[in-house]
């Protein structure tokens, strides 16, 4: 019983991470209908840059909050100077544009800050709470991962659902058009949908780091459980990220913890065909015909 | 109020407005009448900025609009109700209405202007938390021209808020669009397949024949002119 507990616990935790990066990845499909494929690429960059920050700094908190802070706006600038170009056209194009920036952000993190994996330190202990004789697999800072996302999915469901801005960022997501008819700068709530997007990525990166390590490829299987869970959830539904993303941590903690960790990523695999299969639209996902 | 003058409009090499110049005067009704494909819905495009014209030139207001973006010229008091509405199905009933108020900085205004929205339309107000997708034909053309009327227009493009609906309620919508511009003293321009009840309402009408205008003039003339009536518009 204790070893489902610690796996149910230790698949919230991750569960939480995989929420965040499918979030940066439904924000962005939301907006734009593209799926960006330099998300994990991008993620690595802004906690390349916590890694740097704290090192010289010493403060963990200022690293964390400058990696938002850039994960903000990098999204901001990358929509603005590269995805533009592309949004509206064939899917292809930006599919290739994104995965020319993964490439890109891989090559540059090598360049500056070395191939080498190097740690992250976390916010808070991630020795697990002891309970009687039993040391469970979630500590503080598991509870500071889960908390930091669900308070992310907070902020985010606020800002749509409460205030005009998301008012006009979910008008423009849906029917463009309509939405510049309505007087809506759509370019602008395509911007911010991508910092956004882009926030939650770094949020992910920041949180996993300890666990994964820093450099350029370590995050690449983060950014694809994270798409997974987008896709589990519908990929326009930003509930549904977080749902996909729970349901992925779990699962994938369940088949590693009872049938070994190497058929993690197989067991990904499975799960989204199988999902695809009885749900092709995904968990969440509004009955609108999907491009991709 | 509104003035065109030989505008283009074209989508590839398919010249869907071709050098069409009409003028509505302030406080009129007019009617843009003519068959499928004859350019209707093209011209109120090229005039809110949705399609950019390829020539020629649209003046609002005194204000050169010619090639300015949909979020500028909707700001300047020119609204455009799209064909179907554009009602944001996943939006509800309210926050479309909202939609149409928040480019304008008055934000005092916005309860003001939503209650006399719902005063003019009550069955909004009783589906106001409703998604806009559960709205029947007929509310929903209500649900756009009041998220029209939300950012205080000087001057409304109706692109053929009867189609579909049926018989009763597109009169309904038509006295209505009569109404409006007694009481908010608004312009309008109204595309309409439906050229019968168009005319009723209108001013005056302007025929387009394949992205031309083939006639302009008063309603009750129009409307007597027995071969413009066959040719054109079918009644």
């Amino acid at each position: 019983m204790t070893r489902f507990i610690d796996l149910t616990l230790n698949g919230i935790s991750n569960g939480a991470i995989y929420a965040a990066v499918a979030l940066a990845f439904v924000l962005i499909w939301r907006a734009t209908r593209v799926v960006n494929f330099a998300a994990g690429g991008m993620l690595m960059i802004t906690t390349f840059i916590a890694s740097s920050v704290i090192s010289s700094t010493g403060s963990y908190w200022l690293g964390f909050f400058v990696a938002l802070a850039t994960g903000f706006v990098l999204g901001s600038v990358v929509e603005r100077v590269l995805i533009r170009r592309v949004e509206g056209g064939p899917p292809l194009n930006a599919v290739i544009v994104t995965i020319g920036l993964l490439i890109l952000c891989q090559a540059v993190a090598g360049m500056i800050w070395s191939a080498t994996p190097r740690s992250f330190p976390p916010a808070f202990s991630i020795k697990g709470y002891h309970v009687g004789s039993h040391t469970y697999l979630f500590g503080p800072f598991d509870v500071f991962t889960v908390l930091a996302v669900i308070g992310a999915a907070i902020a985010l469901f606020a800002l749509f659902r409460l205030t005009d801005l998301g008012l006009k960022m979910r008008a423009a997501a849906f029917e463009p058009v309509v939405a510049r008819l309505q007087g809506v700068r759509v370019g602008h709530m395509f911007t911010l949908g991508w910092g956004l997007a882009s926030l939650a990525g770094s949020l992910a990166g920041v949180l996993i780091g300890p666990q994964v390590f820093v450099g350029p490829n370590t995050f690449d299987p983060v950014a694809v459980f994270g798409f997974t869970a987008a896709v589990l959830g519908g990929l326009d539904s930003p509930v549904g990220a977080l749902v996909g993303g729970l349901l992925l941590g779990l699962s994938l903690s369940y088949v590693s913890g009872y049938a070994g960790a190497s058929l993690v990523t197989l067991a990904a695999l499975a799960i989204l065909v199988a999902i695809l299969m009885v749900r092709p639209s995904g968990l969440f996902s509004s009955a609108r015909a999907r491009r991709i | 109020m509104l003035e065109v003058e030989d505008l283009v409009a074209a989508y590839g090499p398919v010249r869907a407005v071709d050098g069409v110049s009409l003028t509505v005067p302030s406080g009129s009704i007019t009617a843009v009448l003519g068959a499928n494909g004859a350019g209707k819905s093209s011209l109120l495009r090229a005039m809110s900025g949705v399609v950019r014209p390829r020539s020629g030139r649209v003046r609002f207001c005194d204000a050169d609009i010619t090639r300015r973006s949909p979020e500028d010229i909707v700001r300047l008091g020119l609204a455009h109700v799209p064909e179907g509405g554009g009602v944001i199905a996943e939006l509800t009933v309210e926050e479309n209405l909202r939609l149409g108020s928040l480019f304008r900085r008055d934000r005092g205004d916005r309860p003001k202007a939503l209650k006399e929205v719902f005063t003019l339309f009550p069955r909004l107000e009783e589906h106001r938390r409703l998604n806009a997708s559960s709205l029947s034909g007929g509310e929903r053309q209500m649900l756009s021209i009041g998220r029209a009327l939300m950012g205080r227009p000087k001057m409304l493009l109706l692109d053929e808020p009867s189609l579909g609906l049926a018989p009763l309620i597109a009169s309904r919508i038509m006295s209505l669009i009569a109404e409006l511009r007694e009481k908010s003293e608004l312009t309008v321009l109204l595309v309409e397949q439906n050229a019968k009840s168009a005319l009723r309402v209108a001013d005056r009408g302007v025929v387009l024949g394949v992205g031309r205008v083939v006639a302009e003039n008063e309603s009750a003339k129009l409307a007597a002119d027995d071969q413009l009536r066959q040719a054109y518009l079918g009644f």
